[in-house]
């Protein structure tokens, strides 16, 4: 299993080779850590514009606005509203949650726990962290060209998305920059599926990698099928910007010739609806293993939850037209899509099971990681029913683009997936920087971003049932959604107290970083390969290969007798 | 701080009702939105039950001594399936189900004019306003005698009416929450949707798809009136059209030929 090309590198000397051109995954994975804490920050930011505007419409943004838009004195105005909530949904899900849950995640977890001492390609990791870089600095120029940024939805559909409805420059960057994006994550899985497949360590099958292993394997075999979709649809409508073509122009503005804008719909769907497993897979691998951890006992049923993650996989890719049912495609497809979306609470509903049957008479550890996993638990069991709404036709054909998809996708893209990269961060912290965060800190943490979390996205969904639709820059020239001002201003001081708790983890992540306490090579007490070597890790990771013995959830077996309640993967089944 | 007064005077969750349901189908929606929900907490609170009650129950201060088990005997993938099949048969065969008939009897079964009463409408969607369109008294669409309105919109009571819809540059969405009803206009398409309004009144028609930097703004007003109130305002306004409708002006011409 483990390939020829698992030899020990030589470890860099230069502060150029070892910091900015980096080869090694555990550099590459800190590289995509800072530049996701980075745009989450920008990401967030541009939130709080936005729910500002959505509840005192036409007041100054306080303290940063008149910095911001001088013109207006501090007053977002609607092209500018238009600008923000497409970068922030563009930020979030391709700037931010993908590059922290991948990005970082992917690149430390899988060669470590798997026993490998690099990934696959080292080149190509570094260039996919460059080229993330380059796509993430076109994105940020388009802020300041004449006519602004992106502002058609991060969906960007046709043809509001090409000159007709987008002259300016901010578009066509955007879609460069997705483009770019592309490549890297290609480049990205490309790596991640071969590791995976070539360089376990002896010993290992499939069934022996943790979960998280499994959580991010998927993610990237979606991704290596899908994000070339997204590239190929970016770039037919960079022609039509550019070089005057008409794949995606139709009606009165396609003076040459005729295309199809709804076919944009359905190559971004084909791609943006796994895009969503994209994102959450990583997290549920992460709580699935937390879960074990911190409740001292074996993951329940994890063969099973890893069947299930691969079958979510799989329908994945077949359900997307529910994100069309208003466009009306024929009713054969539309009862189709309808009908498979359904199917996905199969697997869903057995790994919820065995969420639960694994804290299930455990003897459960409330540190900040396994906090931060039973909230991914709460939030995405809200997240996931709410889908049902949605994926019926009927009921969609009332909710479909109001709010209530908005509350549903954040609960399940953002809450989930950003609850599941903070547990990650707080559990490999002392393995990647060799200091434990503080404890006090990351739980007021937790505390002060799960409650308000729910207030936003519990609001979202009670405002959207109410009839308001996305995307609009003042609700209340609407007499009918006058009344739910209320809710709204809710919504958006939960989003301000949220943003600021979100200070308390930034104060801990930087405090710790030189501050902290030093950490011991195996702080939680598990038994995946990771912990069995320093923190943090030397730069080869393994001065020898590890041999596997056992799963990596061997906790609370009464049979051992040296002191442990839990195995290293390198040692023998103990059995009774 | 002015929610908390509010939240004081109205219960919230009476102010997230969706707005009154005028529609003969509407209460279609609504009920399969209830019953899905119903499923929904029931579900979420067995998720609660056990995210809580074993956190409670095993914390370990509780129990010092975890269940060794992979989760693999015949009981426990008992349970688990059994869950699996719950969820499956309670809540998506079911919603599934429902919604398909309601689909294909009445949302999409639309009226055939040639057999019924039908009033027929076609609506243009453009950046930043709604135009709709009668056949006015030739009965055919694209003629000179068509009442052509800008985001006013009257409908009869009562009355099936029948809309095609389209729209000139980007795609847009019309919505109308009363009716619980929304469908994409789009360029170089017509799409369709059909109502059956009872309670007359004056209600919003929105744009739900982001169409451009004023999206918010593109908004109609809707106006049930009982049927021969309607049909007084339709004289009245062909009688405008004839007289005031210049067959130069080119924004009037964006009609086209009724096909079903």
């Amino acid at each position: 299993m483990s390939g020829g090309f698992n030899e020990i590198h030589e470890a860099p000397t230069t502060f150029w080779s070892k910091y900015i051109v980096s080869y090694d995954h555990k550099v590459i994975a800190k590289q995509f850590l800072w530049y996701a804490i980075f745009f989450l920050g920008v990401g967030g930011m541009m939130a709080l514009m936005i729910r500002w505007t959505l509840a005192y419409p036409g007041q100054p943004f306080p303290i940063i606005g008149k910095l911001l838009l001088p013109s207006t004195g501090g007053v977002i105005p609607p092209d500018t509203y238009a600008m923000l909530f497409t970068l922030h949904g563009t930020i979030m899900i391709f700037y931010a949650i993908t590059p922290l849950l991948i990005g970082a995640f992917g690149n430390y977890c899988i060669p470590l726990m798997i026993g490998a001492r690099d990934m696959a390609f080292p080149l190509l990791n570094m260039l996919s962290f460059w080229f993330a870089a380059l796509s993430g600095l076109i994105l940020l120029a388009s802020l300041f060209l004449p006519l602004g940024g992106a502002a058609g939805g991060w969906t960007s559909y046709p043809t509001l998305s090409t000159l007709i409805g987008s002259p300016g420059d901010g578009q066509t960057l955007w879609c460069l920059a997705i483009f770019v994006l592309g490549i890297s994550s290609t480049m990205g899985a490309v790596n991640y599926i071969t590791t995976v497949i070539t360089l376990r360590a002896p010993g290992m099958g499939y069934f022996d990698m943790p979960l998280t292993v499994w959580g991010l394997w998927l993610t990237a075999i979606l991704n290596a099928i899908f994000v070339p979709v997204l590239g190929a649809g970016v770039m037919l409508l960079l022609m039509d910007r550019m070089f005057g073509t008409t794949f995606f122009l139709a009606g009165a503005s396609a003076t040459a010739g005729s295309g199809d804008p709804v076919l944009f719909q359905h190559v971004f769907w084909i791609f943006g609806h796994p895009e969503v497993y994209i994102l959450i897979l990583p997290a549920w691998g992460i709580v699935s293993d937390l879960l074990s951890f911190f409740s001292r006992k074996p993951a329940f049923g994890a063969k099973a939850t890893a069947m299930s993650m691969t079958a979510v996989t799989i329908l994945s890719t077949l359900v997307y037209g529910h994100h069309m049912f208003t466009t009306q495609m024929s009713p054969l497809l539309t009862q189709s899509f309808m009908t498979l979306t359904m199917t996905i609470s199969i697997p869903s509903a057995i790994f919820f099971a065995n969420w639960l049957g694994t804290i299930w008479k455990g003897s459960i550890r409330f540190d900040s990681p396994m906090l931060f996993s039973l909230g991914v638990v709460f939030v995405f069991g809200l997240g996931g029913l709410t889908g049902l709404h949605l994926g019926t036709v009927t009921t969609d054909l009332y909710l479909h683009d109001t709010y209530f998809v908005v509350g549903h996708f954040h609960y399940t893209m953002a809450a989930s997936v950003l609850l599941g990269g903070y547990a990650g961060i707080y559990f490999w912290f002392p393995k990647m920087f060799g200091r434990m965060m503080n404890e006090m800190m990351a739980k007021i943490h937790f505390w002060g971003t799960m409650i308000p979390l729910n207030g936003i996205f519990f609001g979202m969904l009670m405002v959207g049932y109410g009839g308001m639709h996305r995307r609009i820059y003042n609700p209340f020239v609407y007499d009918s959604l006058k009344r739910l001002i209320p809710i709204n201003e809710m919504i958006t001081i939960s989003a301000i107290l949220m943003g600021l708790f979100q200070i308390v983890f930034v104060v801990n992540f930087l405090y710790s970083l030189w501050k902290g306490k030093k950490a011991p090579s195996n702080p939680w007490n598990v038994g995946t390969l990771e912990w069995t070597i320093p923190s943090p890790p030397v730069h080869h990771n393994y001065d020898e290969i590890p041999v596997v013995k056992c799963g990596p959830h061997e906790l609370g077996n009464p049979n051992l007798k040296n002191g442990r309640d839990f195995q290293y993967q390198t040692e023998e089944l103990v059995k009774g | 701080m002015n929610f908390l007064n509010y939240g004081l005077s109205t219960s919230w969750f009476e102010l997230s009702k969706p707005p009154l349901d005028i529609s003969t189908n509407g209460h279609l929606i609504d009920s399969l939105w209830e019953y899905t929900t119903v499923l929904a907490i029931f579900y979420f609170v067995l998720v609660c039950i056990g995210l809580f009650g074993f956190s409670y129950l095993y914390s370990h201060k509780r129990n010092k001594t975890p269940y060794y088990t992979y989760g693999n005997k015949k009981s426990h993938l008992m349970v688990t399936a059994l869950i699996g099949a719950a969820v499956f048969l309670s809540v998506d065969l079911n919603i599934a189900r429902v919604a398909n008939n309601d689909m294909l009897n009445v949302f999409w079964n639309y009226p055939d004019p040639k057999k019924e009463e039908v009033l027929r409408v076609q609506v243009m969607g453009q950046q930043w306003m709604w135009s709709f369109r009668y056949a006015g008294p030739d009965d055919q669409f694209g003629t000179a005698d068509d009442i052509v309105s800008i985001n006013d919109l009257r409908v009869p009571a009562k009355t099936k009416v029948l809309f095609h819809l389209t729209s000139k540059d980007v795609i847009h969405s019309f919505f109308v929450p009363n009716v619980r009803l929304k469908v994409d206009t789009i360029p170089g398409r017509i799409t369709r949707v059909w109502w059956d309004a009872n309670v007359p009144g004056t209600y919003d028609i929105a744009c739900a798809e982001m169409c451009g930097t004023h999206h918010y703004l593109m908004k109609a007003q809707l106006t049930v009136y009982e049927k021969d109130d309607f049909n007084q305002w339709l004289a009245t306004s062909a009688h405008i059209a004839k007289t005031t409708n210049d067959p130069a002006d080119k924004n009037l011409q964006w009609g086209w030929k009724w096909e079903n």
